[in-house]
């Protein structure tokens, strides 16, 4: 890692004699927060699909999502010969570790996002029903704003976030219970295909949040070799 | 060891009990502990207080930057600094409970429990079977020579590749044949330790990784300490690595000191010490 113990002019200094590999962990980062950026992006476009009806934009989503997929090959890519390279240890290993698995992260999540707007074009849009679209609206944005703050942590490797991410959670779950609760209530007026879509639609907007808090917690564990809670400790500290 | 050891046999039936016993407690047993180890070669200081254990049968691996110490400490354990007139050796070096640098200890008999493998092959200009003979015969070996040169042979991996050209010079052979020869000389006079100092670094990739290989075999019947510049080295074969680092004073001497000693894997995937992971990392000036 380059930035966060580069404070004194001596790291800096040590750095540049390997300032190529550091260089390289610079571009995955770069990339995945990137890429994480469009994935949040690429969420809001399908909320479009889904909030405003807007079938017209679905098409779009897909087409983003392939520019989610080609930086995910390139970063796996790049991240793999890195490790058969420069036979990284300590935090750089860890970081590479990690990266393989946040990069599924990011990538499951673009797909969610694909499949949210397959759903609504499925159904031609959804009903007009104001409490399951508000309730919806919150969802997507409290996902898009978790899944942000996610990104953000990467961005600047915040070990905090790990544990934070996993609270704020707490509240998407909470909408998703409401809005499962909402179908229930109105599932007769909605009919059943348009219940059940719905109810996906607020378990992959769930998901998208839960991915959002496995890559706060990959950022914990690049920062001290642990992961938060004391389930999943994978390294002996 | 059969028929081929020096001493009468007593010693791995001992050595059975002792495993017997590890097994039994779950403990491991320390072949050496060192407390407050300090070397100085006349007025200058090459090593700080370095404490730590080394166990039976476990390869340990001892990196750092040049000037750090850890050939030093290597010597330590077989009484090579003895050799160099102005050395001096502070704190305790204990061999099996036994003080290394005790009035009553024979140098020499150290160095036979404690045999030692250099960076450069160094087979003696005589055959390869006097080479493996050598030792035995000189510790006043009294029984199955051709036996004991096999078993050595085979025990260093080298036995298929010169058993038709045993009374051959060794010299003839190739560096990595030496080194794995100057391995088979060492264990012949039956130690217990093998202390190897950067024993690849003038070897090809192959031929270090035969080396690697080889001493996954050996430490299952002896303790290996090994100094190596190459830190992936440390962490492919050892199971523990000592970090040792150079202080710099502020009068400009420079002592090397113990920084860190653990667990290969914790090591290198999570150290406790930012020496040392600016050390591994390669971002250590």
């Amino acid at each position: 890692m380059t930035t966060s113990d580069t404070s004194s002019s001596e790291h800096r200094r040590h750095d540049e004699a390997r300032h190529r590999f550091a260089a390289t962990l610079d571009e995955i980062r770069g990339g995945m927060v990137r890429m994480g950026s469009l994935v949040v992006e690429n969420t809001r476009r399908a909320g479009e699909v889904m909030i405003e009806n807007r079938l017209d934009v679905a098409p779009l989503v897909r087409a983003a999502d392939d520019e989610i997929n080609e930086a995910y090959a390139r970063l796996e890519q790049l991240s793999f010969e890195t490790l058969a390279r420069q036979q990284p240890v300590a935090k750089d290993l860890r970081f590479l570790v990690a990266t393989t698995r946040i990069l599924y992260e990011l990538e499951r999540s673009g797909d969610l996002a694909v499949n949210c707007a397959g759903i609504v074009e499925k159904l031609d849009g959804l009903p007009d029903s104001p409490k399951l679209m508000g309730l919806l609206a919150r969802i997507l944005d409290e996902a898009c704003a978790l899944f942000a703050r996610a990104i953000d942590a990467l961005a600047d490797l915040d070990a905090s976030s790990g544990e934070r991410l996993d609270r704020e959670d707490d509240v998407v779950d909470d909408l998703v219970s409401r809005l499962y609760q909402q179908v229930g209530i109105e599932s007769e007026a909605i009919g059943l295909e348009t219940a059940v879509g719905l109810s996906r639609l607020g378990r992959f907007l769930e998901r998208i949040a839960d991915h959002a808090v496995n890559i706060g917690e990959n950022i914990a564990f690049i920062v001290t070799a642990e992961f938060p809670g004391d389930t999943h400790v994978v390294l002996r500290g | 060891m059969g028929q081929g050891s020096v001493e009468d046999g007593s010693r791995p039936v001992l050595r059975t009990v002792v495993e017997r016993e590890r097994r039994r407690t779950g403990q491991e047993e320390a072949v050496f502990d060192v407390s407050h180890l300090e070397v100085f070669y006349g007025d200058f200081q090459a090593l700080r207080d370095a404490s730590f254990q080394v166990q039976a049968r476990q390869i340990t691996a001892f990196i750092g930057p040049s000037g750090c110490g850890k050939s030093t400490v290597l010597r330590c354990f077989n009484r090579m600094n003895d050799l160099i007139e102005t050395a001096r050796v502070e704190g305790e070096v204990r061999y099996h409970g036994v003080d290394l640098y005790g009035p009553d200890v024979d140098p020499v008999e150290v160095r036979r429990r404690v045999g030692m493998v250099f960076q450069k092959p160094n087979p003696f200009p005589k055959s390869i079977y006097e080479n493996v003979a050598f030792g035995p015969r000189i510790a006043g070996f009294k029984g199955n020579m051709d036996a004991l040169v096999e078993e050595s042979l085979e025990r260093a991996a080298l036995l298929n590749e010169v058993k038709d050209i045993l009374d051959q010079s060794a010299i003839a052979l190739s560096g990595g044949q030496q080194q794995r020869l100057c391995i088979a000389r060492a264990i012949a006079t039956n130690p217990d330790v093998l202390l190897m100092d950067e024993p690849a670094s003038a070897l090809d990739p192959i031929a270090t990784l035969r080396i690697e290989e080889l001493m996954q075999e050996l430490k299952k019947e002896y303790t290996i300490i090994i100094v190596t510049h190459n830190m992936q080295q440390a962490a492919r074969v050892s199971d523990r690595t000592a970090f040792f680092n150079v202080d710099v004073r502020e009068n400009g001497m420079r002592t090397g000191q113990l920084v860190e000693f653990d667990e290969t894997g914790k090591l290198f995937t999570n150290p406790s010490e930012p020496a040392t992971e600016g050390y591994i990392t390669g971002r250590f000036g």
